[in-house]
């Protein structure tokens, strides 16, 4: 479970102070699949990396699992990410120098796990999204759809409770987007909570709860309703 | 972090790690070998001359005006005389050179009379009367020194060699190799047939010829030569001699009026000018050791800092994916630690060649068995602290980089 009361981020310039969320509490349930919709700039990946733990909160409080995480320090924050969080990126993220088989073995080794078990999960997760033929293929030698796949099957590789995605259908065709997805919903199905940025309303709707962000504040209800009240007003 | 991947991923990327291990190749290659040569050179520097270089100093009478021989016997007597009596003198000796001098008598000494064949084993000679032990501090650990009846001048058109005298330990040794007990009392010959009884033995004093292999063997030979130019060695009290040079020279220069004081100088000034082409040498190769690790430290600082921007989103999604700020750090290590690994073995090889090479090329010692290791262990520790920086900041790229960047 993902609690986040009152929370705050503040971007601090030399020059400029830029609002990125403001005040917002939100709570996501064991087993959710949540979309994040809305405008370019409103604040959509500050709230995902604050959710994953890359950045840290200007004010408010955030628990994972009933436990405060604005206490902890940089390598307990390093080993929540490590153990309970998958990231999927837009732009996949692979390490362009490690093939398939070692891009997927990176958070297992920070894991500390031995090399017979990672081997179970690497070959496991790859067959899983169904890129077990080819560990030694390099992320130059796929395509965009298989690089998503093997950076899927990396987030999954540590068995997290929470995935988190940031547009991981922006760098994709439609043919290759709904296929990722349909892989997404399917991890969804065996238990994992998923919260995902996307534009497209299409895939959001496949979501079984939708948020929407406008301007730092984070809103419950389906993306259609809010671009419909934001066209009213 | 295991070495697996980083040596997987150093594979992918290789030219900048092959270029900074052929560095570290040659740079090992070069120091050790300069070590070495800085090490046998600081070996020569610190051998001991035998004489009690710091409280010790010479210079030389001249006459320029003629003198007969009797005369010049009389001044040489009245001099010594004059300078042994000084308050702050140890003693003082006539003699024809001294050790480090760069100049100076040799001759052959054999077991058998006759001509002297190439087993003839080669010696510096002192002059001395029986105040010379004294003067040049020199252990008699045999035998004894000359009593003043074995001391006499020499005389004119009479070659015949003096039949006393007292050697080092290390003539006595090339003379006669597997004599276990005593050289007193033994002969030798000198000037093909005159024969030498060896009345005492000394530790160490050297020939003056600092760069002759035989620089150990000396002999000390109880004869006075009574010439126009005389080289009068003094020993000092500790502390003394800075204020006995000019004080002697004074006191000479009035004492007789017909000749001059000169060449007044100090065993250390005479020590710096026989050993002030080691000197040089043993600066240049420290500061082209010195100067080779910095370069070589350089470009691993350059080679680290350069990955860290060219990874730097990659780093970012390892701190995303559960890598701590340590093993960030870790990963440049590990990576120089592999890249150092590879030099190192090169360079020992190369080392090792290298060595072998100048061994026979300018007869050096070969280097001892723990140059290489120190200078492997050295490089390697270079190595780390060139990386340390960069993996520093390495280990400070946010994880928020993996979402923000694309
Ligand atoms: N590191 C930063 N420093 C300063 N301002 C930042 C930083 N990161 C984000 N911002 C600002 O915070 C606001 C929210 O940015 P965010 O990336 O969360 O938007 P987004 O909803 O993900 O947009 P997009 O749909 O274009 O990805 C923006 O105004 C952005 O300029
Ligand atoms: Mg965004």
């Amino acid at each position: 479970m993902l609690k986040m009361t009152n929370v705050s981020k503040i971007y601090r310039t030399d020059t400029v102070e830029t609002h990125a969320l403001r005040g917002f509490s939100l709570t996501v349930e064991e087993g959710e699949f949540v979309s994040v919709t809305g405008p370019s700039g409103s604040g959509k990946t500050t709230f995902l990396n604050i959710a994953g733990l890359l950045e840290e909160l200007t004010s408010g409080n955030y628990e994972i699992d009933g436990r405060d995480i604005s206490s902890l320090n940089d390598k307990e924050r390093s080993r929540v990410r490590n153990e309970k969080i998958g990231f999927i990126f837009q732009s996949f993220n692979l390490i362009p120098e490690l093939n398939v088989y070692d891009n997927v073995d990176v958070p297992l080794r920070y894991r500390g796990f031995d090399a017979k078990e990672r081997e179970r999960r690497i070959m496991g997760c790859l067959e899983r999204v169904g890129l077990a033929s080819r560990p030694t293929h390099f992320p130059a030698q796929l395509s965009g759809g298989q690089q998503q796949r093997v950076a899927i099957a990396r987030a999954l590789a540590g068995e997290p409770r929470f995935l988190l995605a940031d547009e991981p259908t922006g760098n994709l065709d439609t043919h290759m987007a709904d296929s990722v997805l349909d892989l997404l919903a399917e991890i969804n199905e065996a238990g994992t909570t998923i919260i995902m940025v996307t534009h497209e309303l299409t895939l959001a709707d496949r979501a079984n709860r939708n948020l929407f962000v406008r301007d730092g504040h984070i809103h419950d209800g389906p993306p259609e309703l809010h671009f419909a009240t934001a066209a009213n007003a | 972090m295991d070495i697996g991947p980083i040596w997987r991923a150093m594979l992918r990327n290789k030219s900048g790690f092959v270029l900074i291990a052929l560095q570290i190749a040659v740079t090992l290659t070069i120091i050790v070998n300069a070590f070495g040569i800085i090490q046998e050179r600081s070996g020569r520097v610190a051998r001991d001359s035998g004489i009690d270089e710091a409280n010790t100093f010479a210079f030389a009478s001249v006459l320029f005006t003629d003198y007969e021989r009797e005369q010049r016997k009389t001044l040489i007597d009245e001099d010594l005389d004059l300078i042994r009596n000084v308050p702050g003198v140890i003693n003082a000796v006539a003699s024809n050179s001294f050790p480090l001098r760069q100049g100076g008598w040799s001759m052959g000494v054999a077991l058998e009379p006759g001509n002297q064949g190439p087993e003839s084993v080669g010696t510096a000679i002192y002059f001395v009367d029986e105040h010379g032990a004294e003067t040049f501090d020199v252990d008699i650990i045999d035998g004894k020194n000359f009593t003043p009846g074995q001391v006499a001048w020499s005389i004119e058109n009479d070659n015949t060699w003096p039949a006393y005298g007292i050697i080092t330990e290390a003539l006595g040794k090339e003379m006669w190799p597997d004599e276990t007990g005593s050289y007193v009392g033994k002969t030798m010959f000198i000037n093909d047939t005159d024969p030498v009884n060896i009345v005492g033995v000394v530790d160490t004093l050297q020939a003056p010829w600092e760069s002759w292999t035989g620089v150990e063997r000396s002999m000390l030979v109880p004869q006075r030569r009574p010439s126009e130019f005389v080289r009068y060695i003094v020993r000092a009290e500790p502390g003394m001699r800075d204020r006995l040079m000019p004080e002697i020279e004074a006191m000479l220069a009035a004492s007789n009026k017909d000749r001059i004081i000169r060449d007044m100088t100090t065993m250390d000034e005479v020590r710096k000018l026989a050993y002030v082409g080691d000197a040089a040498l043993i600066k240049i190769l420290s500061f082209v050791v010195l100067l080779l690790t910095i370069i070589t430290s350089l470009g691993i600082v350059g080679l680290a800092s350069f990955n860290v921007s060219r990874r730097t989103r990659q780093i970012g999604i390892r701190r995303a994916l559960g890598a701590t700020k340590p093993a960030i750090v870790r990963y440049f290590l590990i990576e120089n630690s592999i890249v150092s690994a590879i030099g190192l073995v090169v360079g020992s090889a190369l080392a090792i060649g290298l060595n072998i090479v100048m061994v026979e090329a300018f007869s050096l010692e070969p280097l001892a068995w723990y140059v290489i290791p120190a200078g492997v262990i050295a490089l390697w520790a270079v190595g780390q602290l060139a990386v340390a920086d960069p993996a520093r900041r390495a280990s400070n790229i946010s994880p928020a980089i993996a979402t923000r960047s694309s």
